[in-house]
């Protein structure tokens, strides 16, 4: 019960019994392929004519924008397989997306103001995408809050859903008004991933690979964590 | 049973007045402290008075909703009205109807101040702003009435209602700020109608979505 290792794969070589754990085989992969990605961005990508090297924060960007929209979707699922079944691995499912995906988003407002000090001589200019990972940071915040504040664990797997779930119905609203808010501010810098060259698109789309699995590692990490401290909490009070 | 919930709200405000009076008055006071803050001139003004406008009738509207729900906690109120044969969805559409109608209220006396002491001229097209102004209203009260329902069940109340509304709430308010500023300019209609469908959308949207879902808010 306490080892995340829990599963693993038997392989029977000449004999030999190997079983690999499948949460250590996938931590290794994403060490790897971290390893891997950073050689690919730094070394085999094109440094870009206009942007120079801050061109390159794009491949650890995008991917973590990606993850954190992918992690507010898993909210979403989360809270209505909550609402509807009252399981509470869903709502560790729920808890666990909704914190890996707002470091991922922390992630995104770090690096959006690192590439924009250089390429628009500013930190901050309200720029749309940016700006909706702003309000997604802060709704979640409140999501964060409402946790702390939320009295017994049913009530707050409840509440907490119905918020997941507003919130990510309220992502479209958030990203059109502010698109369209604020059509003075300047474009994104790649926009057509089909017209890029080979080496550009391939290092983006393994680094898209790459955060996701690491998504999934983080995501299962914590809710066994969480599963853990459940457990911890039942001892404590001798239920 | 809708109207029986929705008298039960209107009722107890009218006798005690103090929802839609203390709405008026925080609202009044950040109009004084608007004017004196900003010392602006009313061409100036005229640039930033829908932004201003809006964030005064946000923080309003929080202080309302707050203290429409927070009744209920009272006396535990809330758990008798679950227990009465009342469907969910109706307590949801009962507090929606009257906080929006406090709102209302709340606007028809300060909005003149505004208007005076800030030296706004009134628009026009009152009748399309009579418009916007409802579905301005409609809109906040939906999800302020949602996002109440959810932070009344928790310690904090007060101070977690605004941090949740506020994120949630600024599809809403870019919309109608565009809208209003709109019509404090005399811009023809079909220059902000986009903003305009946004606004219907967002009340249509989130007053179908806190129907459906607060039956799970008020869950004991």
């Amino acid at each position: 019960m306490g080892k995340f290792h829990s599963k693993s794969i038997k392989l029977d070589i000449f004999n030999l019994q190997i079983s690999i754990p499948v949460n250590k085989l996938l931590f290794v992969l994403i060490i790897v392929m971290f390893a891997f990605g950073l050689y690919l961005v730094l070394i085999v990508t094109r440094v870009d004519a206009e942007q120079q090297m801050a061109q390159k924060i794009f491949y650890f960007h995008v991917p973590s924008a990606w993850s954190m929209f992918l992690a507010y979707f898993l909210v979403l699922i989360a809270g209505i397989q909550y609402l509807r079944t009252q399981a509470e691995k869903w709502d560790r499912f729920g808890l666990a997306s909704a914190e890996v995906g707002t470091l991922f988003c922390a992630l995104v407002l770090i690096t959006g103001p690192i590439w924009a000090i250089p390429i628009w001589g500013t930190p901050w200019s309200w720029e749309p995408r940016l700006t909706t990972t702003l309000i997604l940071f802060l709704i979640y915040i409140g999501y964060f809050m409402l946790r702390q504040y939320g009295g017994d664990r049913k009530q707050i797997g409840r509440l907490s859903a119905i918020i997941g779930i507003i919130a990510f119905i309220d992502v479209p609203f958030i990203y059109f008004s502010i698109n369209l808010w604020a059509e003075s501010a300047q474009a994104h810098p790649q926009s057509d991933m089909g017209g890029q060259p080979t080496d550009v698109l391939g290092t983006f789309l393994f680094m898209l690979l790459t955060f996701t699995i690491l998504l999934s590692y983080m995501i299962r990490y914590r809710m066994h964590v969480l599963k853990l401290d459940t457990k911890l909490t039942e001892l404590e009070h001798g239920i | 049973m809708l109207s029986v919930l929705i008298k039960k709200d209107l009722l107890l405000e009218f006798r005690s007045k103090e929802i839609v009076v203390s709405m008026a008055a925080f609202g009044i006071s950040v109009i004084v402290l608007y004017a004196l803050g900003f010392n602006a001139s009313s061409e100036e003004f005229l640039k930033f008075s829908p932004g201003l406008l809006w964030m005064m009738f946000l923080f309003i509207s929080v202080l309302g909703l707050h203290r429409s729900f927070s009744i209920e906690k009272e006396f535990d109120a809330f758990g008798l009205l679950l227990s009465a044969p009342v469907s969910r969805s109706d307590i949801f559409l009962s507090k929606w109807i009257s906080s929006f109608l406090f709102l209302l209220m709340s606007q028809i006396i300060v909005l003149p101040i505004f208007f005076l002491f800030l030296n706004v001229s009134i628009p026009k097209g009152w009748l399309l702003c009579i418009l916007v102004f409802l579905i301005a209203d409609l809109g906040i009260t939906a999800i302020g009435s949602l996002v109440s329902g959810v932070a009344m069940r928790v310690r904090m109340s007060e101070v977690i209602l605004p941090i949740l509304l506020f994120p949630l709430v600024t599809p809403l308010l870019i919309s109608v700020v565009k809208c209003t500023h709109g019509l404090f300019n005399g811009l023809l209609f079909e220059e902000w109608k986009i903003w305009f469908q946004i606004m219907v959308t967002f009340v249509l949207v989130f007053g179908v979505t806190g129907y459906l879902i607060f039956d799970y808010v008020s869950e004991e």
